[in-house]
């Protein structure tokens, strides 16, 4: 069945009662914002959301407002303190009857299209991973001494360093996948910054329920948080938030990144973090008659989950020649756990105009696989996935996501490197099923080609937390380090009042 | 059948009045065994979705072909040596170029020239043309450009010209041309791409010019801004031929053809949003489901399959990346191929491409 989901911008101003009012915007008051509704529908339900259209001066003054906040209370909290208001907020969105996950449970699989069963599971996965025991891995996989974060440390070379976030941190988010803001949100939290963030259209609910649900913990941390909207696009609006935040980072595709990046002020920093494009290894020796069928079916959720739009999920699995199960049965056993999975997890609803984009991505391996022997494809009469078998073709490339994936047969895996290589920029995860040794050696040559998350598979799509994202830090990277030399620390016992 | 024997016939049924769904259906069969037994790809293909003459009871059951085919196949019941002319597509996506062999040209320029007659010259025996798109010898391998070329010298009079050479835009001739047909009094005719025309018309815009070209003067656009103007609204871009060359978008026709077919659809005038395209009964239009290729229930969205009688000698059916909506009387275009980038934060097709291409 082609599905009807649909997205219809601009649908006018005015509110309808029904509208889901995201965002989050605290010291504007809610009758001076003007609003614009996003409509949806997918599953056969309609979903409308008000998301806030701010006028000219309306993001000056909230980035005042949040940047006030800050100073008068997240300033002065304990990083601690920090993660512990965060812990209770993010258990109540980890609790399935607490009115906000309700909604999300009930609203997200319209908005995005994701089946309710995936959107289920991945928020909890998500939400998970910010517990008070998972942000203390975050700061402390950062900062040897976390108290650094709190006052002065004494350093190794000497004398005495802090880290401090920026005033405000401006966040520019994209795509669907419910969740994705918290990353960067979180982080700025933790770095005690004010953040601002602009809401994907596809996704503009997460963020602001988020910043609702730390409200009913502590308003005043809240009060350190803004969350709006503009149409992608929409210059102006977005220059305002580049011109007021200290830092910047920017999720999306490399011409609206590049776009960013030319806007944003010579002194600000700027965080891109751009599309991805994963892939997974199978080495012989994990191909025994015993352990296939679980290998693929871990690399099957791995497609399964958000449908291959995540940064880490897979388009191109290579596998070893040379295990009992050979790379072409690999493929029907992916085949047959993607058909089990669909039934559980059916394919995200696609537009027409979707539809036909993944049909013309699909082709090509249709085509060939006409003409040649060496490519074969299988998938499902009505197209919920797609799996392309191809003997000697190693290229790594996007086939269409929504559940196209390639199955690429090696001789060995070092084989494709070098086309690994050749994408250096788009590389970030890769999904490994291999001996302990072989990992080892594997990773060096991946790290080597570009890559920065070695997973195991069926583990693709949920990073651990405080994961190094595209290998970089998570919150040293937000943080500004002041240090106060030894000869300064000296210097001042000549004037201390207990001087001898 | 030979091909000659078969592009005879093809030939002949243009020339028809009109044919049932069973003639239609025999003339469309019969080109299908031609190329599947007188084309290796198009049989491996036919053959990998269990489809042959033996089991094709019907015009809407030949296998058709995506268009991206064309990048990778040689899609010819001819040796392509021996075709008198080869047609290129643009090769927007993916860099590779669509190739579509023509034996002879005869069957595209009987259908090209029966069709255009009725619905754009509606009667009249010659119009004096301007061509905003270079000339056959500039693109010789642009079926626009032929199309344009047959427009001119079977409808056009002698005075007729192009208006733009290889570096784009003539403004001066655009200019002269569009006085002098203002001052005639004489029906005048613009063709040329959609594109071209916003060239036109911020030209004319900066120049300050606007003309009320005469009564039964027309206008024919055709194959969207793809990249090479800035996208107007349909409502806009007709309007502005309302407003800068007097001509009433009811008099504006848009040609819907790609390089892959050899007959065009054409609406009857734009001054409404979503006019119905329709093409002669020589070609028949289904809307799938583009992941399953099944027919969508009436009334839904899908991809446009076309069959056409005049590719005798390509793929009898094509199968498009437009989404349309089947309608009374023809459908409606509305769109093309998304592409799934702004969904996720996973690397979408089109600028991985776009990226490789550097």
């Amino acid at each position: 069945m082609l599905g009807s989901r649909r997205r219809v911008p601009g649908g006018g101003k005015g509110v309808a009662d029904v509208a889901e009012l995201a965002g989050h915007l605290p010291g504007l008051s809610a009758d001076s914002v003007e609003r614009e509704t996003l409509r949806f529908s997918a599953w056969g339900a309609c979903a409308e959301v008000a998301v806030p259209v701010l006028a000219g001066d309306q993001l000056a003054a909230l980035a005042a407002h949040v940047r006030q906040s800050r100073e008068r209370f997240l300033a002065g909290l304990r990083t601690q303190e920090i993660v512990d208001i965060l812990d209770r907020a993010v258990r109540t969105l980890l609790d399935r009857s607490n009115p906000r996950r309700r909604r999300a449970e009930e609203l997200l699989p319209t908005v995005t299209g994701y089946d309710p069963e995936t959107v289920r599971l991945g928020l909890t996965a998500c939400l998970k991973t910010f517990r008070g025991a998972q942000l203390s891995a975050f700061v402390a996989e950062d900062f040897a001494n976390p108290q650094m974060l709190d006052g002065f440390q004494p350093l190794r070379k000497g004398g005495y360093g802090r880290a401090f976030g920026p005033a405000l941190i401006g966040h520019v988010w994209a795509g669907n996948v419910p969740g994705l803001p918290l990353w960067s949100l979180i982080s700025g939290l933790l770095v005690k910054s004010a953040n601002i963030g602009k809401l994907p259209s596809a996704e503009p609910l997460m963020a602001g329920w988020f910043a609702g649900a730390v409200a009913d913990i502590e308003p005043r941390l809240a009060d350190c948080i803004g969350i709006v909207w503009w149409k992608g696009g929409d210059e102006d609006r977005q220059q305002a938030l580049l011109d007021e935040a200290g830092l910047v980072l920017a999720y999306g595709g490399s011409a609206a990144l590049e776009r960013i990046r030319a806007r944003v002020p010579v002194a600000t920093r700027f965080l891109p973090f751009g599309h991805k494009l994963g892939f997974g290894m199978i080495a012989a020796a994990a191909l025994a008659a015993d352990e296939a069928a679980g290998v693929a079916r871990r690399a099957a959720l791995d497609i399964v989950r958000y449908d291959q739009h995540g940064c880490y999920s897979p388009h191109v699995f290579y596998v070893e020649r040379g295990g009992t199960v050979s790379p072409r049965a690999f493929a029907s056993y992916l085949g047959s756990e993607l058909a089990a999975l669909s039934h559980r997890f059916p394919r995200r609803a696609l537009d027409a105009e979707d539809a036909a984009g993944l049909a013309a991505a699909r082709q090509e391996a249709e085509i060939r696989s006409a003409v040649s022997d060496s490519v074969e494809v299988a998938g499902d009469p009505e197209g919920a996935w797609r799996v392309v078998f191809a003997e000697d073709d190693p290229a790594l490339a996007p086939g269409g996501s929504n559940r196209t994936v390639k199955v690429a047969a090696v001789d060995r895996l070092d084989a494709a490197l070098p086309e690994i290589a050749r994408h250096a920029p788009w590389l970030q995860t890769v999904g490994v099923a291999a001996s302990p040794e072989e990992l080892f050696r594997l990773s060096a040559m991946l790290g080597e080609a570009g890559a920065s998350r070695v997973c195991a598979l069926g583990e693709m799509t949920a990073p651990e937390a405080g994961w190094h994202h595209d290998g970089r830090f998570n919150l040293l990277d937000l943080v500004r380090i002041v240090e106060i030399e030894r000869g300064a620390e000296a210097a001042a016992e000549d004037f201390a009042a207990y001087r001898d | 059948m030979s091909g000659t024997a078969l592009s005879d016939k093809v030939l002949d049924f243009i020339g028809r009045e009109s044919s049932t769904e069973a003639e239609f259906d025999a003339m469309a069969l019969a080109l299908f065994a031609h190329q599947f037994e007188n084309n290796e790809s198009f049989r491996r293909f036919c053959l990998k979705k269990d489809r042959s003459p033996r089991v094709v009871r019907s015009w809407r059951e030949i296998p058709p072909v995506p268009i991206s085919a064309f990048k990778t196949l040689t899609l010819s019941c001819v040796a392509p040596e021996r075709a008198e002319r080869v047609f290129m597509t643009s090769g927007t996506t993916g860099g590779a170029r669509g190739r579509c062999y023509h034996p002879t040209l005869a069957v595209y320029d009987r259908s090209m020239v029966a069709n255009f007659r009725e619905r754009f010259m509606r009667g009249r025996e010659k119009i004096r043309m301007g061509i905003l798109f270079p000339t056959e010898e500039e693109m010789p391998n642009s079926s626009l450009a032929h199309y344009l070329a047959l427009a001119v010298s079977s409808f056009g009079t002698p005075d007729s010209e192009y208006l733009l050479n290889q570096k784009g835009l003539e403004n001066d001739l655009l200019f002269r041309a569009l006085d002098e047909a203002a001052a005639t009094g004489e029906p005048y005719a613009l063709l040329g791409a959609t594109y071209s025309f916003v060239h036109a018309f911020d030209e004319m815009a900066r120049a300050g010019r606007r003309y009320r070209l005469p009564a039964g003067s027309r206008v024919l656009d055709t194959g969207g801004f793809k990249g090479r103007s800035r996208d107007v609204a349909t409502g806009e871009f007709y309007g502005r031929m309302e407003s800068l060359l007097g001509v009433a978008a009811s008099d504006c026709i848009n040609m819907y053809g790609m390089t892959e077919l050899g007959t065009q659809f054409y609406d009857d005038g734009n001054d409404r949003a979503g006019a119905t395209k329709s093409g002669p009964h020589w070609i028949r239009t289904r809307v799938v489901n583009p992941l399953s290729g099944g027919d969508v229930p009436d009334g839904e969205q899908g991809i446009l399959v076309h069959c056409d009688v005049a590719n005798y000698n390509s793929a009898a059916a094509i199968m498009t990346e437009d989404v349309g909506i089947a309608c009374h009387g023809g459908f409606v275009l509305l769109g093309r191929a998304g592409d799934e980038e702004a969904q996720g934060c996973s690397v979408a097709v089109a600028e991985f491409l776009e990226a490789a291409r550097g």
